[in-house]
């Protein structure tokens, strides 16, 4: 690590600092980086530890917890995990979560679109709802949300998993900040060429959006893939466990006594991939801010 | 969000290319409605609805059988919230305590992962390499679901577990983290000869507010609720981080420079010059901070379900209980209005505090936001996922 | 207030229960059986400790099917009352379902258990105290389908270690404490007991005390008997001769109990299947719990077979809770779980197949069930939460919580 800090003070461009203040700028940067490496440590060991006890034994994972060696290496947990429904989880989180993505990018978009450029009757009042909306804590609607579900007759049925999730606040305030924030003369242009407004929505609008709509894509998959409340409550059929609420049944020690850490942090493994490739895919849509501003400065 | 301000009827300011196309504005309002129904109907029936429903529950006497909207069901107006509020008993008891345990993880949870947040990106905005890869590490738990970071802390911080072991490495004998329930300030005042923690004194536990000696109140968090405080700090640090290092991308460099060249060394330059731009941020990071802490749920019905002596119980989980539990869905339904009227007061109150402070730099800032409107908008996306 | 697709359904099974009942004429009787030609289908949520049992209980399950032409969906809850909570509420309760005892009294407060004892003829052959267990306000419940009691048990290497033979188990909380102590080294302690009213209680029982009085209408938590209980535990507590699993660094005594950090510990028949399957080399004796000041006394757990006010097929799930309550089903369902028939005329079977369990079996004449009234559960969590401060706490402070909190509870 050292070998490299000289470099860039070096290639410094703009101004280049007194050189009085040269020997405390590469303290300070020597610091940053235990800084950094520490919090790296702190970062990635628990997935390491998490990847490595996945194929311990049970009773290796349970006298030697810190060692990043399994001895032997087994992939018995994952045989004994597929010997549960952890199948069938996947299936049901995968589809949830596909359900809630496509439901929320289109129907967030449209409204999206409508309240940033339509002008009709009652958009202020929506748009003040919906911040409003986004405000209510979600955690409160724990309950409410099982009332309602139960009232219409769809609790502990598919539609009562995903399409609550499909309503989505914070989604419409994300797109009608986006289509305010492009140029409006491209689709004027199409407006006035005569095509009607879900054309020029369809056509026009959300080819341009792009951006916005890949990371609402990550930001709703994300988000579905992961929850766990509205789980609880939506459903009770086994049948419709999802990966988080089936995951979650493994602690309570469902398959047996004893710690069975392997069986654990391999199932929270397996459930964490899906995630984990979206990110490192799509990482630049996840800080995109960040890099946003870097290509600023 | 209440953080974000948003400008409320942008359109009016751009001024229409062909004012006499009525027919053209009247497509405008009926496609407008059918735009935005779908979301409006489904925000309506999940959310606004079911608000309704869970406020009249919350004046019954409903225990969970059939349908609460009958006239079987009976009601008792605010029984249930002055169960939980103002009437002495177990139920009051425990809803205090399920309070005192948050506010204290608040307590915690929102300066640390502040600090670390802002101190991360500080430290990651300056000329070091391998960023990205920094970067990467410090925010994927954000993204990874509570319930698999949840099962690996049960493994990190059990009895024997690699917690332990690592403090073992340096003599220190570690606690059985998940089952300890001593508060941390009945420890600290232990250690430091204030009192002795197994012998409180009586003038602290004789008598106390609403239900709970003032001993219990001044537990501080316990040992078990400290094992979560340090998982949420550690999963949500990243996210907050990753505003920060936007927001300080975005203090313009000439200002910093000419700080340099002024002769202001670090600490000035961050006090006059990049504090002062990374005002908002620091806003809406403890904003979403407060609003997220209040609703810890997830990793207590993962980890602790309250154990132990209910020194991790929360307001949210323990309205889940007593519903889905004990079926007192009534006073269930009380404990989250209370909850909510909980963070709309502490994040209304947190506004306030914060804009007076700064009603002097508020023209600077909210000129600033309008420059950072773009990367604002991309910051509210994090929010958006959480 | 329901959907269509939802009511329609719900009819439908309602017309083939309605249908089924007819078909049995008036009620239910003991001839039913060979009469019904319908069927039903019937759904029965049960908690399962494992594989083992979940099989067991599929098979006498399968073998009912057989025999009665109806269909039951066996479910396994991971979390059984919020799913029986869920169902209530949603209207769509399972027509038979686990109850364990200490929730008895708030489910029949709440109105959703259907009392199917009185259609019973053998309710004699039950344990008494066991089906006071399922009884609330003078009407019985349901049949409880096994059961289990605490007994004290002790780690023979240690025990001759000690000095000790067989004539020093004890018998009373004076030769306890005393074998306790001579038990306690600086690796292992005399005694580890749970923190909880599960464990602890069986004290308050061998003092002649409990939380409520005979027909479980007062609070006597704030008693002499109760208060001598947890001074006895509290002076053991503090000498280090007792201890809680936490303060050993174990999830349970069981754990404690195996790992050699405990020479005795005590807890129930669960603990045979968890010795065999963890700690098979460590050989110990089960003896029935000492004599306290009150008497004998231990504790009785036990779950019935519960059927829902508002199930769809009443008949048959009283049909199917009365099959799996039955002698043949209950022996084979007791076999390999760990847990003990609930029908006093299977006792002597039983122990001739498994002699080690006597002191178990033996309890079962003075076991006291656990608190049975609606609102109780939440007093009686507290009152585990202050059991953890006990060895330096005050046992009247807990006492008088406790009775003020339980009184509020049962008083309404």
């Amino acid at each position: 690590m050292t070998t490299t800090l000289e470099t860039p003070v070096a290639e410094t461009p703009a101004t280049p600092p007194p050189r009085t203040r040269r020997t405390g700028q590469q303290v300070g940067r020597f610091l940053a980086y235990v800084v950094l490496v520490f919090f790296a440590i702190v970062y990635l060991y628990p997935f390491l530890i998490q990847i490595v006890t996945s194929f311990k034994t049970d009773t290796d994972a349970t006298n030697t917890p810190l060692s990043l060696l399994p001895d032997p290496v087994t992939t018995a947990a994952f045989s004994r995990l597929f010997d549960t429904d952890f199948l069938l989880w996947g299936f049901n989180s995968v589809w949830v979560s596909v359900l809630v993505t496509v439901g929320r990018v289109f129907l967030c978009s449209l409204a999206g679109y409508a309240l940033a450029r339509l002008r009709f009757r009652g958009r202020s009042a929506i748009f003040t709802a919906v911040l409003a909306v986004m405000a209510v804590p979600g955690v409160v609607l724990l309950i409410p949300k099982f009332l309602v579900l139960n009232q219409l007759g769809i609790y502990d049925t598919p539609v009562a998993l995903f399409l609550p999730l499909v309503a989505d606040a914070a989604g419409i305030f994300i797109m009608k900040q986006f289509f305010e924030s492009v140029p409006a003369s491209i689709e004027e242009a199409a407006r006035i060429d005569g095509a009607g407004t879900f054309r020029v929505f369809w056509s026009v609008v959300l080819p341009m959006a792009r951006p916005a709509l890949i990371t609402l894509t990550i930001l709703s998959f994300q988000a579905s893939w992961n929850e766990l409340p509205h789980f609880i409550v939506a459903s009770q059929d086994r049948d419709l466990y999802t990966l988080t609420k089936g995951v979650a049944t493994l602690t309570t020690g469902q398959l047996g006594s004893g710690n069975q850490f392997p069986l654990t942090l391999g199932a929270a493994l397996l459930m964490t991939i899906p995630v984990a490739v979206v990110f490192f895919v799509f990482q630049r849509y996840f800080v995109g801010g960040a890099n946003e501003g870097a290509v600023k400065g | 969000m209440t953080a974000v301000p948003a400008p409320a009827g942008g359109l009016r300011t751009r001024p229409r290319r062909e004012p006499g196309r009525s027919s053209a504005r009247a497509g405008q309002g009926r496609a407008g409605w059918a735009f935005t129904a779908p979301q409006v109907v489904l925000i309506g029936l999940f959310v606004l609805v079911p608000i309704l429903m869970a406020f009249w529950v919350s004046l019954t006497d409903w225990r969970g059988r059939g349908s609460p909207f009958t006239g079987q069901v009976g009601f008792v107006g605010f029984d249930n919230y002055a169960t939980i509020l103002t009437e002495p008993g177990l139920a009051r008891q425990d809803f205090m305590t399920a309070l005192r345990n948050n506010a204290w993880y608040v307590l915690l949870v929102v300066p640390l992962q502040t600090a670390i947040a802002l101190g991360l990106a500080l430290v990651l905005n300056s000329r070091i390499r391998a960023k990205g890869f920094f970067r990467t590490a410090f925010y994927f738990p954000t993204v990874t679901s509570s319930v698999a970071i949840s099962l690996v802390f049960i493994f990190l911080f059990t009895g024997g577990g690699a917690v332990n072991g690592l403090l073992g490495l340096v003599g220190i004998d570690g606690p059985n983290w998940f089952s300890d329930s001593r508060g941390l300030v009945h420890l600290l005042g232990d250690g430091l000869g204030l009192w002795d923690a197994a012998n409180p004194p009586a003038a602290l536990t004789d008598g106390g507010p609403l239900g709970l000696s003032w001993w219990d109140w001044l537990s501080g968090p316990s040992i078990a609720l400290a094992a979560l405080i340090l998982l949420v700090v550690w999963t949500s640090a990243g996210g907050y981080m990753l505003m920060f290092l936007a927001a300080l991308q975005d203090v313009p460099n000439d200002v910093r420079e000419a700080a340099v060249m002024d002769g202001a060394n670090a600490w000035q330059r961050f006090r006059a010059v990049t504090l002062p731009a990374l005002r908002p941020t620091l806003f809406l990071v403890t904003t979403l901070g407060l609003i997220g802490t209040w609703q810890v749920f997830d990793q207590v019905y993962l980890i602790s379900q309250g154990n132990p002596a209910k020194t991790t119980l929360t307001p949210a989980y323990l309205s889940y209980t007593s519903a889905f539990e004990t079926g007192q869905w009534g006073r269930a339904a009380a404990m989250s209005f209370v909850l909510f009227a909980i963070i709309i007061v502490l994040t209304s109150l947190q506004r306030f505090l914060m804009r007076d402070k700064d009603a002097a730099a508020e023209k600077k800032a909210v000129r600033a936001a309008q420059r950072a409107r773009a990367a604002s908008s991309k910051t509210t996306f994090f929010q958006a996922g959480r | 207030m329901r959907s269509p697709i939802r009511r329609s359904a719900q009819a439908a099974v309602a017309v083939a229960a309605l249908s089924l009942a007819a078909a049995c004429g008036g009620g239910f009787d003991d001839t039913a059986e060979q009469q019904e030609s319908g069927s039903a289908s019937l759904t029965m949520l049960i908690a399962s400790s494992g594989d083992a049992e979940t099989q067991a209980v599929q098979d006498q399950v399968a073998a009912y099917e057989q025999e009665s032409g109806n269909t039951v969906d066996v479910q396994v809850a991971a979390d059984l009352s919020q799913e029986l909570a869920q169902g209530f509420a949603g209207g769509n309760p399972p027509d038979v379902f686990y109850l364990d005892a200490s929730r008895l009294a708030d489910q029949a407060d709440a109105g959703n258990l259907f009392p199917y004892v009185d259609q019973v003829d053998d309710v004699d052959d039950f344990y008494p105290n066991l089906i006071d267990a399922f009884t609330y306000q003078d009407t019985q419940y349901c049949l409880p389908k096994d059961f289990s009691t605490l007994a004290l048990e002790i780690n023979d290497a240690a025990w001759s270690a000690a000095g000790l033979t067989e004539a020093d188990y004890p018998t009373t909380w004076e030769q306890l404490a005393t074998v306790a102590q001579r038990l306690t080294t600086g690796t292992q302690t005399g005694l580890v007991i749970g923190d909880t009213r599960d464990r602890v209680g069986a004290f308050m029982v061998e003092a002649g005390g409990w939380f409520l009085n005979g027909d479980g209408t007062e609070a006597t938590v704030d008693s002499s008997e109760n208060l001598e209980a947890l001074q006895y535990l509290q002076t053991n507590l503090a000498a280090g001769s007792f201890r809680y699993p936490s303060g050993v660094d174990a999830g349970w005594g069981g754990e404690a109990f195996g790992t050699g950090k405990a020479a005795m510990t005590i807890e129930g028949n669960w603990l045979v299947g968890a010795m065999e399957a963890d700690y098979p080399d460590v050989g110990y004796t089960v003896v029935p719990l000492p004599e306290g000041p009150g008497g004998p006394g231990t504790l009785s757990f036990t779950n019935c077979l519960a059927v829902a006010a508002d199930s769809d097929a009443q008949d048959a799930a009283v049909d199917l809770a009365t099959y799996l309550t039955g002698a043949d089903a209950m022996t084979a369902l007791t076999q390999d779980t760990g847990v003990l028939p609930s029908r006093q005329s299977l006792a002597d079977a039983y122990l001739q197949q498994f002699p080690e369990r006597q002191a178990y079996i033996d309890g079962a004449e003075y076991a006291q069930g656990p608190v049975n009234a609606p609102g109780a559960e939440q007093v009686l969590l507290d009152f585990d939460s202050q059991l953890g401060g006990l060895a330096t706490g005050d046992p009247q402070a807990i006492l008088d919580s406790t009775q003020t909190n339980l009184e509020q509870a049962i008083g309404g």
